[in-house]
């Protein structure tokens, strides 16, 4: 079935813009307005603020990036609102980046004192803090999914690392960047919700995910819709994180190579690879371009 | 080693062999064509002599000007102030004019100007910690803080704390801070200094001012539209902390001084936020002994500071160049282009961020009716940004490309690496 009806009412709520809408997060729920108003549907938007509760009769559901005690009290007050809880129940899509992700999962630590904080349980997910911060484009495959519309791309910015319980999926295969916790996996879904790390904000590049969104929320199926100048952007996003992350290793490998003969030269041990084998492997790793 | 005092004959030695070694660097930099050199020879001098800085800030007058926007124009009002009440002898005053505002274009303008004893100086974020160590400055300027290239920043609350730990640390030895007082965050680090002279620069960038700083509680406003960082008296319910009364009034664009004269401010330079700016430079000026007749009269000829709002030729298209860099700068800049057609330009290099989302935090929905045309390795994305805001708009990645045939004057706003080429383009 597609387009239930022409002018069909559909609310997307902007959960707590002003503790979770650091990283412009909120162009997620502009693209799903647009989306939605592209065919012929009739959408509102609610913005829900710390004290407000939130309303039962919300779509989708939209949660973003903040920093840490904006993060803690965001999830204080939504453990007390019990609405997200509402919403799953009824079968409606939320959708959570970043310090949002995280809160939906069973746990956090905060990244300055490493307390653990409880968080909504939506998510199978657990997050503990990384070795290091996870910075830069990443470049995913959406598990499940085929095509060119399959390849997710973002922009990853987070110390938390997050780790999936058996109840989770994860959403995506990570090619470029981090994503849960290096460990190949990127962003969690469990029926209609799903977590991610990626910024961008991820639906304005990734209109194939914000579809997926906006159908877990209204049940129904969507017509594709026709944006030339998205796919442009999403080309650039694909070879840009393909390229980082072929100079990266480029980088490392190079560091290696000067440490060789530093050691080569002053300690007089063997090389710790030889040269040769070193250009073997950059060979090896020259990207190809996404397809 | 602490500074005002002596340093000896070694360290001396070290400090002019660095130097020497620097500005080889620097020149050496300039032949190969990368640039003016100032950077590298920072960085060559501070590795042969880590105590490079401390040394050239011993013995001088120090004012530091920091904040998320506005440093380098309210550098160059101050600098100009105090350039002004030196007369004659402007070689006792040091400034990094450029803009470049780590430790080593910090230690790179200073060892330029070996004779001076007032250094005015622009200071980065991150670095306002260490240059308080090394310098005992006598004034800290403290402009704003907000979102900004979060991805090496990462949190703006990490900034704040390193800047509330440096000035306890400096302890009685601590700048007086000049500070804004409608920038909860900066209250808070203000609390740690010595001294304060609070300027309520009448600044309006609330998102980052939601929550208290100092105890977590929402922040609550007496402004009657209900929002925070407006000079309406915001306060914590929770801990108690509250917009503290300005010994500097901005108000109806005048500026209010302590003596409780108001000056109209004439500024060359345009829009309300650099009359926030002036003030701040205006009460660091009285703090160096500068009058404000002569400062205000020296800040009103400030016209074009290291290229922001210069109005100049681009090939055959006369455009004024404007400089926005975050969500903040972009809400107050935007209303400035007022031109039919207008050219924005973002790149995310490294100086610039390298994450675009904040795009999206921006109120570009204004430019509707206008063209705009989306320039820089990022136009793509402000072009997609700009369809989702309904705002009609080309997509120009080349800078010189972009302006080509543009007729009339036209409003230019760039991220700071398109901002840099545009200079080198239109010679400012």
């Amino acid at each position: 079935m597609t387009q239930r009806s022409f002018g069909q009412h559909v609310e997307v709520v902007v959960v707590y813009q002003s503790l979770l809408g650091l990283y412009g997060d909120r162009g997620n729920a502009t693209v799903l307005m647009n989306r939605l108003s592209s065919r012929g549907y009739n959408p509102a938007l609610t913005m829900v603020e710390p004290g407000d509760r939130l309303p039962d009769t919300g779509d989708i559901y939209l949660l973003g990036g903040g920093e840490d005690a904006a993060q803690v009290s965001a999830v204080h007050a939504l453990r007390a609102d019990g609405g997200l809880h509402r919403a799953v129940d009824r079968g409606k899509a939320v959708f959570a980046v970043c310090a949002g992700y995280q809160i939906i999962g069973n746990s956090f630590m905060t990244s300055d004192t490493g307390q653990v904080i409880e968080g909504l349980g939506l998510l199978d997910v657990t997050t503990t803090r990384g070795p290091e911060r996870a910075v830069g484009e990443v470049l995913s495959r959406w598990n499940d999914h085929h095509g060119e519309q399959a390849w997710i791309t973002g922009f990853e910015n987070h110390s938390g690392y997050t780790r999936l319980g058996t109840c989770a999926q994860p959403l995506a295969t990570t090619d470029v960047g981090v994503g849960n916790c290096a460990d190949g996996t990127e962003g969690a879904v469990a029926g209609t919700v799903i977590g991610t790390y990626l910024h961008g904000p991820v639906l304005a590049r990734n209109p194939a995910v914000a579809d997926h969104v906006l159908e877990l929320g209204l049940g129904a199926r969507l017509s594709p819709l026709i944006r030339p100048e998205v796919d442009e952007l999403r080309r650039q996003r694909c070879a840009a994180a393909r390229e980082r992350s072929w100079s990266r290793r480029r980088g490392a490998l190079l560091a290696r190579k000067g440490l060789t003969s530093w050691a080569r030269s002053f300690l007089a041990k063997p090389p710790l690879n030889p040269p040769t084998q070193i250009s073997q492997t950059a060979q090896r790793r020259r990207p190809s371009f996404p397809p | 080693m602490s500074p005002n005092q002596f340093v000896g004959p070694a360290g001396q030695a070290r400090l002019a062999a660095a130097v020497w070694a620097g500005r080889g660097a620097a020149r050496a930099s300039r032949i190969a064509g990368r640039g003016s050199g100032g950077s590298i020879q920072g960085q060559v001098m501070l590795a042969l002599d880590p105590g490079a800085l401390t040394k050239l800030l011993t013995n001088k007058r120090v004012a530091l000007v920091s904040g998320t926007n506005g440093k380098t124009t309210t550098t160059h009002f101050l600098a100009a102030a105090v350039r002004a009440h030196l007369g004659l002898e402007t070689g006792r005053l040091v400034h990094n004019a450029d803009g470049a505002n780590l430790c080593r274009g910090i230690a790179s303008a200073l060892s330029e100007h070996r004779g001076a004893d007032t250094a005015v100086l622009e200071t980065d974020e991150r670095v306002v910690g260490q240059v308080i160590a090394a310098g005992q400055p006598e004034v800290l300027v403290l402009l704003n803080l907000s979102r900004d290239q979060l991805d090496r920043h990462h949190e703006i609350a990490g900034l704040a704390r390193s800047w509330r730990d440096a000035l306890r640390m400096a302890g009685p030895h601590g700048p007086i801070v000049v500070a804004n007082t409608s920038e909860p965050l900066i209250v808070w680090v203000a609390q740690q200094a010595r001294q304060v002279v609070w300027v309520d620069a009448a600044t309006n960038w609330a998102q980052d001012s939601i929550w208290c700083p100092n105890c977590g509680s929402s922040l609550s406003s007496g402004h009657p539209d209900g929002s925070i960082g407006f000079g309406g008296g915001w306060h914590c319910a929770g801990c108690g902390l509250a917009q503290p009364r300005g010994h500097y009034v901005v108000a109806n664009g005048q500026i209010m001084d302590r003596q409780g004269n108001a000056w109209e401010p004439g500024l060359s330079v345009p829009g309300d936020f650099n009359v926030s700016n002036a003030a701040c430079a205006l009460a660091a000026a009285e703090l160096l002994g500068v009058p404000p007749l002569t400062a205000l009269e020296a800040m009103r000829r400030v016209s074009a500071p290291a290229g922001r709002f210069a109005t100049t030729r681009i090939g055959r298209t006369s455009v004024r160049l404007l400089l926005a860099k975050n969500p903040a700068g972009w809400a107050e800049t935007l209303p400035l282009a007022q031109t039919a057609t207008v050219v924005l330009a973002v790149d995310s290099a490294a100086a610039d961020g390298r994450d675009v989302s904040w795009l999206w935090d921006v109120d570009f929905e204004q430019l509707a009716g206008r063209l705009v045309i989306t320039a820089g390795a990022r136009a793509q994305d402000l072009a997609v940004r700009l369809s989702h805001a309904q705002v009609q708009h080309l997509c120009v990645p080349a800078l010189a490309d972009a302006l080509a045939g543009l007729v009339g004057p036209v409003d230019v706003i760039a991220t700071y690496t398109p901002f840099q080429k545009l200079r080198k383009l239109g010679n400012v």
